[in-house]
């Protein structure tokens, strides 16, 4: 029976390990060893051992696409938080409660291409919003919201935060539907105002889930940014929305600059690697692993 | 004994101020969540609405509802786009994808939670180490990588690409689960005679329903809506998705604005139609997942 265990067991996980030593690990490995060459994607790549490294220290656009990163990730605690309220309104059954929980995915549900130009059009000078501030007679608010920094980061962080709270709140939503019901209702009973119930008894309860939606949308604001940035701004206006992933596509294919574009890789991939050795933490410190 | 009743009354007075607190905060609370729900549907509202006008009534309101009703955006946006192609393509990937992943994934579960084996935890991890890899980095050499496979432009490419970025957190969903799932339903099924293979599929699958729709219902939208590696692997009009397709309607943006828009929308009704389907298993399976 055991030995039956040890062949099939092998047998069942060889297509998943094949296909992420395939498809990610091995592609991985070409991007380290890129990184140290300088390599046009075309001809033989040729080593240049550390020179990459050190023009990616001096580039004032690395250095804005990190930052940019860094100031995605400033929205980090109002995601953990506010999906965590409004699951717990679901959960407390709020009127309307059931329409709320099948609305508040759709965000997450359409795709960031539609997501990205429906912001876009809403954002434009001669665009809905604009349309809508100066019908209701705040026109000096208007703005050409994408085309400046100053008003083009916040926007795209707007969407971002829109597009995602759905899938938190259901994972806020999965994690307090698994709560023993007795320990709101002991709150309750003993007279705990419904803001004190959640805070005093369902938070603390919900440590984990909390850990998980704060590592996921850290991941997020630097390894899964791309899409938004290239549907949305397109990294402008000029260089000023890039982040990260945006610069090594750039990099490797709009100007050839393939082996660098690697070694932007590389470091992204140490920064989150960072990031996703607490998330694999986080999801198997469940019992019995 | 007095003083118990005594207590027993400040509480149900205490109870009653509560409910009535809550009351008047209730309802600030619940516009607030509608607000957030109307801005949740804006974007289909804002689809539909300008899909089914004229462009010269797009452009004198922006907001407002139509006053015109016009099907030809969504002609105009079918053939521009070249829908039918495209979506065949698109199903051709998505169904392609949801499957061999699905396959893969729950062998791999089973193997890691319910199989004995010496390196599993090992080999669990070589699994999972993947999660926060970012895909966007490994486009160079998976473009390379399917080129020389003879691969490139065809559907393969990304169905193989798509099936293995997403396995480490499928693999990690459905492990979870079937953890969740008692040991003594496996042994009780190996005593009565049932092989390694029956009591995955006679016993275990059966009960992973809502796991194996979250699966379903994540891996769809998220291979639906994945637009860089399409971009890049399927440039022909043969292999093109629908995802790209509209995405490419951008461009004719100031001429036909309600064109876009109908591209839009025939690219997402796919998916919410597959949400409302399966939005009912998603709160039990995650809930399984987060391992709760």
């Amino acid at each position: 029976m055991a030995n039956r265990d040890r062949l099939w067991g092998v047998v069942y996980a060889l297509p998943a390990l094949a296909l992420v030593l395939a498809f990610i690990a091995y592609p991985l490995s070409s991007v380290v060893y890129h990184a140290f060459t300088a390599w046009d994607g075309i001809n033989p790549p040729e080593w240049v051992g550390l020179e990459n490294f050190s023009t990616l220290l001096e580039d004032p656009l690395f250095r804005t696409s990190l930052r940019n990163n860094v100031l995605f990730a400033l929205s980090v605690p109002i995601q953990v938080t506010v999906p965590m309220l409004l699951a717990w309104l679901i959960y407390e059954r709020v009127p309307g409660w059931r329409f709320f929980r099948s609305t508040f995915f759709l965000p997450a549900v359409i795709s960031t291409v539609v997501v990205g130009i429906v912001a876009q059009v809403v954002f434009r000078l001669d665009g809905p919003l604009n349309a809508l501030l100066g019908s209701v007679g705040l026109g000096a608010l208007q703005s050409d919201w994408l085309g400046s920094a100053n008003t083009s980061i916040p926007a795209v962080l707007l969407v971002v935060v829109w597009a995602n709270f759905g899938y938190n709140t259901l994972i806020y939503l999965a994690g307090m539907s698994a709560l023993d019901p007795a320990l709101r209702e002991a709150a309750r009973m003993d007279g705990a105002r419904p803001l004190r119930v959640l805070f005093s008894v369902i938070a603390p309860n919900l440590k984990r889930v909390m850990e998980l939606v704060l590592v996921t949308s850290t991941v997020t604001a630097f390894a899964f940014m791309f899409a938004y940035i290239y549907v949305i701004t397109n990294g402008g206006p000029g260089f000023d929305t890039y982040v990260t992933e945006f610069m090594i596509y750039k990099q490797a294919f709009a100007l050839g600059r393939t082996g660098y574009a690697c070694a932007i890789g590389l470091v992204l991939v140490v920064i989150t690697a960072g990031i996703g050795f607490l998330q694999i933490r986080v999801l198997t410190r469940s019992p019995g692993i | 004994m007095g003083a118990s009743t005594l207590s027993r009354r400040r509480r149900g007075a205490h109870a009653a101020v509560t409910v009535r607190r809550r009351e008047r905060w209730k309802w600030p609370v619940v516009a607030g969540m509608a607000l957030i729900s109307a801005s949740a549907l804006f974007p289909l509202y804002f689809l539909v609405s300008n899909a089914l006008r004229t462009n010269a009534d797009y452009a004198g309101a922006k907001v407002g509802l139509p006053t015109t009703f016009s099907a030809g955006a969504l002609e105009r946006a079918w053939e521009g786009a070249s829908v039918p192609t495209y979506l065949r393509n698109s199903l051709i990937i998505v169904v392609g994808t949801v499957i061999l992943s699905v396959l893969v994934a729950t062998f791999a579960a089973y193997s890691f939670s319910k199989l004995r084996w010496t390196a599993r935890g090992k080999a669990y991890l070589l699994v999972l180490v993947w999660i926060a890899v970012p895909p966007l980095i490994l486009l160079v050499p998976l473009y390379v990588q399917m080129v020389e496979l003879g691969l490139f432009d065809t559907y393969w490419s990304v169905i193989l690409i798509y099936t293995a970025v997403n396995l480490p957190f499928n693999t990690y969903l459905m492990t979870a689960y079937f953890r969740s799932l008692p040991d003594e339903l496996a042994e009780a099924a190996r005593l009565e005679g049932a092989s390694v293979h029956q009591i995955l599929s006679r016993v275990l699958l059966p009960l992973a329903r809502p796991a194996l729709a979250t699966l379903v219902i994540f891996n769809f939208l998220w291979v639906w809506n994945e637009f860089i590696f399409a971009l890049l692997l399927l440039p022909s009009d043969e292999t093109k998705t629908l995802t790209v397709g509209v995405l490419q309607l951008q461009g004719r943006f100031n001429l036909d604005p309600t064109a876009l828009m109908a591209g839009l929308l025939i690219a997402t009704l796919p998916v919410v139609g597959v949400y409302l389907v399966f939005q009912r298993y998603l709160v039990r399976a995650v809930a399984a997942g987060i391992g709760r």
